[in-house]
Order: C-alpha cells, then sequence, then structure tokens
C-alpha cells in the first residue's frame, strides 16, 4: 500500500500516531552544536511534520531512543531494589536503513551474547516499530553500501519526504487504518546503492596477522592526533558499552537509583579496576581496540556482518577530525604490509 | 612640495601625517576587520597609483596605504568614494549625511568625513573559528552606523570569546561574546571532559560530583566561553540560545597612564550593546561641554568618573533580565611619574557643561 | 521477564580478617556455584564489583575482599548480620572434571589464590580425585598472606612452596613464583598433569612463560583473568578483549586462549 501526503496531512497522519505510539525522528536543536551557531540533530518525540529532519543525517544516532545516554536500571531503599519500570506505550522509531540494521547488531550483545537477555534492552525492544526514512543519499562521511547496512526490510512503514509532504509505504497493516480512505498511489522506496566513500575491510581472519597488527606503528599516529573524548563511541549508531553508577537522591542518603550510564572504550578508565593500572592506558591502544571490534571481533563472535554500519557519525563528530574510513584503509595498508613481511618469511 | 598643510585637517580625513613632508598615509575603515577579498584590488591600485606601493595592516584593522603626496588625495578620495559608499553606506547601513547624529552634509567626494570613532575591530569570531561565540564582524557592522561618523574618539575591540585574542580588555569599550552554559544532565556520562577544560582554558568553576557522577558548577565565576561545550562528547553542555556579551570598559595604551579595562557588563543582550552605543555620543559631548576634543573614552570615563558614565550611558537601556552591571569601577593603572595626578588644580580637566 | 542483573540480599554470616586489606565475609545462601566461578557484590548507592567465590559450603559462600575501591570501602564497613547483595554465579570456572586423576599444580600470586581456595579445599577433603597437588603460592610481604590456617593445612595434604617475594619468613622461600617453577617434578608426572595459574597479569605473563620453558605443555595450562567489569552478563563491554567476553567466556581460560588475548 501506498500513499502520497501534503504537509497538512502529513501533520494528521502524525497526530494520529501519536496517540497510539511514542514517536521517535531526527530532530534540530537550534544553536546546541558543539560551536556556536551551529546545531545538533538528534532523536527526540516529534508532534508535527516539519519537527522531523529528513534532509541531513542526525549527528547522534536513532540508539538513543532504545539505549538511552542513561537510564535508570533499579530504585533503591537501605534492603531493596525495585526495577525501573519500562515504556507503556508502543514506540514508532523513524530511522535509515543505516539505523534500523544498527540495531540488528546491538541486539545480538544485549538480547544474545552468552544466553542473557538484557531486560531494559528488551522491554524498550519489542515495543519498538520503525518507519524506515528513505535516505536521500547521506553525506561525504557514509559508507553504508561497503558495510552492506544500505538496505532493510525491517520497517513497518517506509517514508520518503520532501518539502512538499511525504510519500508513504505501508506494510505492516497494523498501520493501514491510519489512512483510512486517502487514495493509493505507488511507492516503493528505494537505497542508497553507492556512497561517495567506500571502504575495504581487510582481511583479519589469520591470528599471526591480528597479532602483528597490534603491535603496529600505525596507531601511534592517536597517541598525539586522538584526545580520546569518547564523541565517536556516543555518536557510533552499535556502541552499546555502558557503566552501571549508583546516584543518592538530595537529602536522603539512604534513597537513590542505579543507573546505566553510556561509556567509552575511548575515555581513559574505561578497563581500570580498582587499585590497578589500565590495560589500554594510550590513545592509540584505545583507538586499537575500538577499530578491531568494529571490524572484526564483533564479527569473530557474532558471525554474519561487522559490527560497524558506515553511518560516517564517528567521523562526523570527531573533534580531531579522525576519519574511520582513513583509519580502515590505514589498517589495510598495513594488513598488507604485514602479510608480504610474513610470506618472506 | 606644498609646504603649508594642515595635517590636523588630514588626519580628521584619515590621512596621517608622514615624517616625509607633505606624504600621508590613508587609513580605510574595515568595520570588524572583514571584507570581501575583491577590495584587496581596490588597495593595491590606490598604492601603486598614488601611494608607494607599499600596504600595512593598521593596528586597529584599517588598510593603510603609505606613501600618499599630498596633492594626489583628492583624487584618492574621489576614487575612494565606492569602498565608502560600499562598506559603511551599504554594509553598514551608516548615514554619511550625519555627524554624531546631527545633520552634516557628506561629499562623497571628499572621503572621510571623520576620525573619530575608531575602525571597531574584531578577531575572525564564530564565521570560522572553533571557540568563537559570537559573529564579531556581524556586530561591528551593527554598531558602525551608531558610532561613526562622529568627532568623538571611541575605540572598540570585539573579542569572539573570553580568550580576548582581540583584546577587548585594551580599549575604551571592549566587547566579548559570551554564553551561558545550558546543562542536560540526561545527556551527561560524568566523564569529566569538561572540568578538565575548564581546568586548564578556563576558570576552573567546574567539579565531578562523584555521588551521582554529574557535574557542578560554580555559576559565579563562570566566564562563558564555552570550553566545556566543546569538549562535551555528548552535547550534554550547549550554549544558550542567544549570544551574550560583556564589555570591558577603560582599557587603554598610552603614554601617560596604561591600564587593563575592567568589567562593566556581564551577559548582556546585543539590544543593551546597542542602547548603550547609542548613548556614546551624548555622554562624550556632555563631558567635553558640546565640544569634541582629540580625547578618547576611556579618558572621558575618568574625567566624568564611573558613576555619571553609568547613568548617562544606561539611559533609557532596558537591560536584560540576566545582565549584570558594575556598582564601581576601580581601574589599577600603570603610573610612570609617581603620584601622577597630584598636581595644582588649575591643571585638573572638567567635565559637563562649564559655565 | 528474568532480570540477569538484580541483585538478591543475603545476609553476612561472619567476616574474617586474612590480612590487613583483605577479609573473608560468609554469606548466607543457597546459590551453587563452580570453583573458580565469580559474583557481583552490589551495595545500594555505591555500586557493584566482581569478586571471586573464595570457599563454599552447605548454605554459605566466602569471598576474599582486597580493600582497594569505593564498593569494597562500604563492604569492609560491614559486620555479621549486615545485608550484602549478590547476583550470579557468573562465567566459567575450573575444569574440575578435567583435573580429576591428574597431578595438579597450582600456582598463585597474592590474592590469586582466592579463586583457587574452594578447589584446593575440594583436593583437601577428597584426596583422591586427583594423584597429586603441588601449590607455589607466592606473596609480596608478610602483610599480604591470606589463609593463613589453610596455607598451614594444606601444607599436610599437598606438597607446598610458599615464598615471599622480597621478605624472609621461617619455613618460606624467598623469591618470585616463578623461580620454583622448575622445582616440580615434572618428569615424574608421565605427562599426567594441569596446571593452574592466577595472580597479577605480569605474574601470570612470566608465570607461563617460565612454565613454557620448562617443557610445560602448552594446552595443559589455565588461567584466571580478571577485568573490568559493570554487568558480568556480556553487556557492558568493559571486559571485552578481542572476541571474549571475560565475564562469559573467563575468568577461566585456557592458555592457549589467554596467552592471544591483547587488551
Amino acid at each position: 500500500m501506498g500513499y502520497t501526503l501534503n504537509r497538512q496531512q502529513a501533520d494528521a497522519l502524525l497526530a494520529a500516531l501519536s496517540k497510539d505510539y511514542t514517536v521517535y525522528a531526527p530532530k534540530r536543536f537550534l544553536n546546541q552544536g558543539r560551536y556556536s551557531a551551529t546545531d545538533v540533530i538528534r532523536y527526540a518525540e516529534v508532534e508535527r511534520f516539519e519537527d522531523i529532519v529528513w534532509q541531513t543525517k542526525s549527528d547522534y544516532p536513532a540508539k538513543e531512543v532504545l539505549t538511552p545516554i542513561q537510564q535508570a536500571l533499579f530504585y533503591f531503599t537501605e534492603d531493596e531494589y525495585r526495577e525501573s519500570k519500562g515504556p507503556k506505550k508502543p514506540i514508532l522509531i523513524l530511522a535509515r536503513p543505516c539505523d534500523i540494521n544498527a540495531q540488528h547488531i546491538q541486539a545480538k550483545i544485549y538480547a544474545g551474547n552468552g544466553g542473557y537477555t538484557d531486560l531494559y534492552y528488551e522491554r524498550v525492544r519489542e515495543m519498538v516499530k520503525f518507519a524506515m526514512m528513505e535516505c536521500c543519499g547521506g553525506d561525504d562521511t557514509c559508507f553504508c553500501v561497503s558495510m552492506g547496512t544500505n538496505k532493510t526490510s525491517d520497517y513497518s512503514l517506509a517514508f520518503k519526504f520532501s518539502d512538499d509532504g511525504v510519500q508513504v509505504q505501508v506494510t505492516d497493516n497494523a498501520f493501514a487504518s491510519y489512512f483510512g480512505d486517502l487514495p493509493q498511489t505507488d511507492y516503493t522506496p528505494s537505497f542508497v546503492e553507492e556512497n561517495e566513500l567506500k571502504v575495504t575491510v581487510p582481511d583479519l581472519s589469520d591470528k599471526e596477522v591480528r597479532k602483528a597488527l597490534k603491535s603496529h606503528p600505525m596507531w601511534q599516529e592517536f597517541n598525539s592526533r586522538c584526545i580520546s573524548c569518547g564523541a565517536c563511541t556516543v555518536a557510533c549508531s552499535t556502541c552499546t558499552c555502558f557503566t552501571t553508577r549508583d546516584v543518592i537522591y538530595g537529602d536522603n542518603p539512604e534513597v537513590g537509583e542505579r543507573r546505566r550510564v553510556t561509556s567509552s572504550c575511548q575515555i581513559a578508565g574505561f578497563d581500570q579496576m580498582a587499585g590497578q593500572r589500565e590495560f589500554r592506558s594510550t590513545a592509540a591502544d584505545r583507538m586499537r581496540y575500538k577499530v578491531l571490534h568494529k571490524f572484526h571481533d564483533y564479527k569473530a563472535r557474532f558471525g554474519d556482518s561487522h559490527m560497524c554500519v558506515g553511518c560516517g557519525r564517528c567521523t562526523h563528530r570527531c573533534p580531531e577530525l579522525i576519519s574511520i574510513s582513513a583509519t580502515v584503509n590505514k589498517v589495510s595498508a598495513a594488513v598488507n604490509e604485514i602479510k608480504a613481511g610474513l610470506a618472506q618469511k | 612640495m606644498n609646504h603649508d598643510i594642515n595635517v590636523k585637517k588630514m588626519r580628521l580625513n584619515c590621512f596621517r601625517q608622514s615624517k616625509v613632508p607633505g606624504e600621508f598615509m590613508l587609513q580605510m575603515r574595515v568595520p570588524g576587520g572583514m571584507v570581501d577579498a575583491k577590495y584587496l584590488s581596490v588597495i593595491q591600485h590606490i598604492a601603486e597609483t598614488w601611494g608607494d606601493g607599499n600596504f600595512h595592516f593598521g593596528t586597529r584593522q584599517t588598510f593603510d596605504i603609505t606613501g600618499i603626496k599630498y596633492e594626489n588625495i583628492p583624487a584618492v578620495n574621489e576614487y575612494l568614494e565606492t569602498y565608502i559608499r560600499e562598506v559603511d553606506e551599504e554594509l553598514c547601513e551608516v548615514d554619511m549625511n550625519m555627524v554624531a547624529h546631527e545633520p552634516h552634509p557628506w561629499d562623497p567626494k571628499s572621503g572621510y568625513p571623520t576620525i573619530g570613532a575608531r575602525n571597531i575591530s574584531g578577531c575572525v569570531g564564530n564565521y570560522h573559528c572553533i571557540c568563537g561565540n559570537i559573529n564579531t564582524f556581524e556586530l561591528a557592522r551593527k554598531l558602525e552606523n551608531i558610532i561613526f561618523p562622529s568627532h568623538y574618539h571611541i575605540k572598540i575591540n570585539i573579542s569572539g570569546c573570553p580568550n580576548d585574542c582581540n583584546k577587548a580588555h585594551l580599549c575604551d569599550f571592549g566587547i566579548i561574546g559570551v554564553s551561558k552554559m545550558t546543562y542536560h544532565a540526561e545527556r551527561c556520562i560524568g566523564c569529566g571532559a569538561c572540568v578538565r577544560a575548564c581546568e586548564h582554558g578556563a576558570t576552573r568553576v567546574l567539579s565531578l560530583n562523584e555521588g551521582i557522577a554529574k557535574i557542578d558548577k560554580d555559576p559565579c565565576c563562570c566566564v562563558g566561553c564555552g570550553e566545556c561545550v566543546r569538549a562535551c562528547p555528548t552535547s550534554a553542555w550547549t550554549r544558550g540560545e542567544k549570544p551574550l556579551y560583556r564589555v570591558i570598559l577603560g582599557g587603554r595604551t598610552g603614554r601617560q597612564t596604561p591600564r587593563t579595562g575592567k568589567m562593566f557588563l556581564n551577559w548582556a543582550s546585543e539590544d543593551v550593546i546597542v542602547g548603550v552605543l547609542k548613548n556614546w555620543q551624548k555622554f562624550s559631548a556632555w563631558v567635553m561641554n558640546y565640544k569634541p576634543e582629540y580625547l578618547h573614552g576611556g579618558h572621558l570615563i575618568d574625567r566624568a568618573g564611573y558613576k555619571k558614565f553609568k547613568e548617562l550611558i544606561l539611559e533609557g537601556v532596558e537591560l536584560n533580565p540576566e545582565c549584570m552591571v558594575a556598582e564601581d569601577i576601580f581601574w589599577h593603572e600603570t603610573e610612570y611619574r609617581s603620584n601622577f595626578n597630584v598636581k595644582p588644580i588649575e591643571m585638573h580637566h572638567t567635565a559637563g557643561p562649564q559655565a | 521477564m528474568m532480570n540477569p542483573v538484580q541483585p538478591k540480599p543475603c545476609t553476612i554470616l561472619d567476616v574474617h580478617k586474612e590480612s590487613a586489606h583483605e577479609w573473608t565475609f560468609r554469606v548466607e545462601t543457597d546459590m551453587k556455584v563452580d570453583h573458580g566461578q565469580f559474583m557481583q557484590l552490589s551495595i545500594p548507592k555505591i555500586g557493584e564489583c566482581p569478586i571471586s567465590v573464595s570457599a563454599q559450603g552447605d548454605g554459605w559462600l566466602e569471598f576474599t575482599i582486597r580493600n582497594v575501591g569505593k564498593v569494597t570501602n562500604v563492604i569492609f564497613e560491614k559486620t555479621a548480620g549486615d545485608t550484602m547483595f549478590l547476583r550470579g554465579p557468573y562465567g566459567k570456572g575450573w575444569p574440575v572434571d578435567q583435573f580429576k586423576g591428574k597431578h595438579v599444580v597450582i600456582i598463585t600470586g597474592g590474592t590469586g589464590l582466592a579463586p583457587v581456595r574452594s578447589m584446593l579445599n575440594l583436593f583437601a577433603s577428597q584426596p583422591d580425585m586427583v594423584k597429586s597437588v603441588h601449590l607455589i603460592s607466592g606473596f609480596k610481604n608478610e602483610d599480604g598472606i591470606v589463609f593463613h590456617k589453610e596455607l598451614e593445612a594444606w601444607k599436610e595434604r599437598f606438597s607446598t612452596i610458599y615464598a615471599l617475594d622480597n621478605d624472609t619468613k621461617d619455613g618460606w622461600r624467598t623469591g618470585m613464583v616463578t623461580a620454583f617453577v622448575k622445582e616440580i617434578p615434572w618428569d615424574s608426572f608421565g605427562g599426567d598433569y594441569a596446571v593452574v595459574v592466577v595472580g597479577p597479569p605480569p605474574m601470570m605473563k612470566f608465570t607461563g612463560l617460565e612454565l613454557l620453558k620448562n617443557g610445560v605443555d602448552v594446552e595443559k595450562i589455565w588461567m584466571s583473568f580478571e577485568r573490568k567489569m559493570s554487568c558480568a552478563v556480556g553487556k557492558c563491554g568493559h571486559c571485552r578483549i578481542d572476541e571474549t567476553y571475560v565475564c562469559l567466556d573467563g575468568p577461566v581460560f585456557p592458555y592457549t586462549i589467554a596467552r592471544d588475548l591483547v587488551d
């Protein structure tokens, strides 16, 4: 089923959907960018068609809806942990294919790894339906095609936005009723078939190659370039790492909550145990750890895909202009060098 | 060679006397230090046609062209018309037929009508700079038509952020772009990057509250620079919606009493800055008994006293709710000569209308 | 839906001071734990920390805790009768079944003795389970010695070498544990042995190399890792090394895997 809606009709649709769903989409926050007179685009509840930013990619990923930067796990009193409550209302997330594919990757960790299902992820995930936003091409940091995340069929609705309104494809009958008597039109979403940026992920299946790569001098560059701020992992569509923090409420030290707060392998102290030294104490170590997770380790554990979806947000948000695609290319060059060296032996 | 030249008249016309008799240096206004690069060919033309072929960056960001012979000044002024019209009249919406808010017909072939209010200088600001909180030259262009043309002297320096690269602390009226930050605690991951940034680059007003893994702030000493925003990996710190300004008053260099300026306004809105500067001429005229002298603004404040200045300069200005105003200002001057100010009473300067 | 990070309240039965900085807490619980597994100890308003089970009995578990962080600081204020929250057990413990009928060599550094303590007590109480037990236990100095009573008892049942790094003590040797690896009668084992190594990362690294130098079969060595953890169920990412999660795949690893893990 397809429909073509003008702006008023799109607003009406959004109003109707909002009765049954909490609708999240990329939204512009004026002047909240890192630099003055720049904006931030991040996921938030939207009420009107014009709130939805579809023209450019959001600075922060859709994962913030499912795994917010901060959430309560338990509320505690002196002798009791009481579980926090999950969402009551179903959730509709407007997301590009990269962000939808990212959720399949996050789910492998949250809802699969080690046979444990994370309650806090799962209780939100089972309330979520996706409205796929047809991607208008991304930008010069995107490389979804290289990572195979440019396409998805995991959506209930597909939207193609324009200044005049929106074309809609309904693939989930649960949404048919929102369109009532509107005349049906032909709309099948198309997907980005080529990015300006192409990334070839090096073959790291050889243990000896990986071992040599870990101590390769290529990582040293990041000791002077990377400031270990973690902006890349916060902006990453798939990074899941978090820390648990207990918080006391104001004037009653016996009452408080246990929170889950986003953390980052790029920030000093991520692997530091009380009273012990860090295992990865340099920016080079941390960069190597992140890059290999995204382009080898995750796939080695979970199988079908790399962890990186090629959304380019890490590059986009890096204050020191470190590009993930350029880094992967450097890894490729290092791997070629290592392989040539091993072949000579 | 004409050796009978009224050099004061030339100075008023923005031609500065050279040590070579009969030669002058033209100073072209560049409000906020930013203009279209096409004007470089105008400078080149003037320098090669009437000057000595050289060009100097004026210390107040004017285009300075040296070695112009007195007899060529009319030709240079005629050629300048386009530049003055495009930059001052159009870009800055200056009414060239007013001087100090009084009608005064301008002959467009005669060059600059006054040197009074000096070129407003600016750092590049947030047009380019990652630290800048404001667009410096847009502000300069808005202020140019308030202070120019006028015979009353004022030096305005605009800095995009409290790093003050453009030395707002060393001019009569220094404007610094600041921001009141918003803390979105729900986005804070407690990494402490802002705390370190503030410690290293600003005033150490942030600290990590270990109990709640959130940031505590001492708002009193925050200079509004935005280093916390730059450092934050999650956009938990953001700038306020509207840029605000700090005004540093009465700074100066000079042979007698150089000093750094002191804070007059903090967290002032653009409207307040505009309103205050609209009162500048009135204040200057009052201090000097309505007869302009070659004297910069800081000295006028000294004569009137800060409290009188405050009374006249804030007249009719509606302060934004955040705006703070100095109750008093205590400058610290470099006195090259001990007891510089202790002198015969008849040598004292006067302020205000004299009988 | 089951919540794998829900802590359960347990009563502290006893607090025993092993050394100035290491105390053993006995906690009342029916939870069954494999030797070498760990649990998350949880203190409301402070946080959680992973601690290996250092002994177990009918209706209780013991944790030997070094007071080094904010959570352990608060745990050290607790006394018998107080509540401690637990969740777990987590991870893979020692492959005790594979050790059965073999000569078992256990080499520990400092509190690294805690994760093997319950297994040592098992071998002590069921001497027929293994052919022999050789224990090399090293501590930095006398203040660092834990499980005094058991160390004495094990002397009777096992072949033991106890050592202080740079200090002297009657009946104890002086030197790093690596120095004593060659004293183990490897040749007498006929290849039928298993080696367990636990201690700080550098100690495990150098002990591993020393074992190989002594001709020990790389396939017969096991180590237990300690890493920062938040969730202990493979979600938070802190303990991940390469494609391995220490909380899920460890903390006990065969040396063939452990030696290739680069943090």
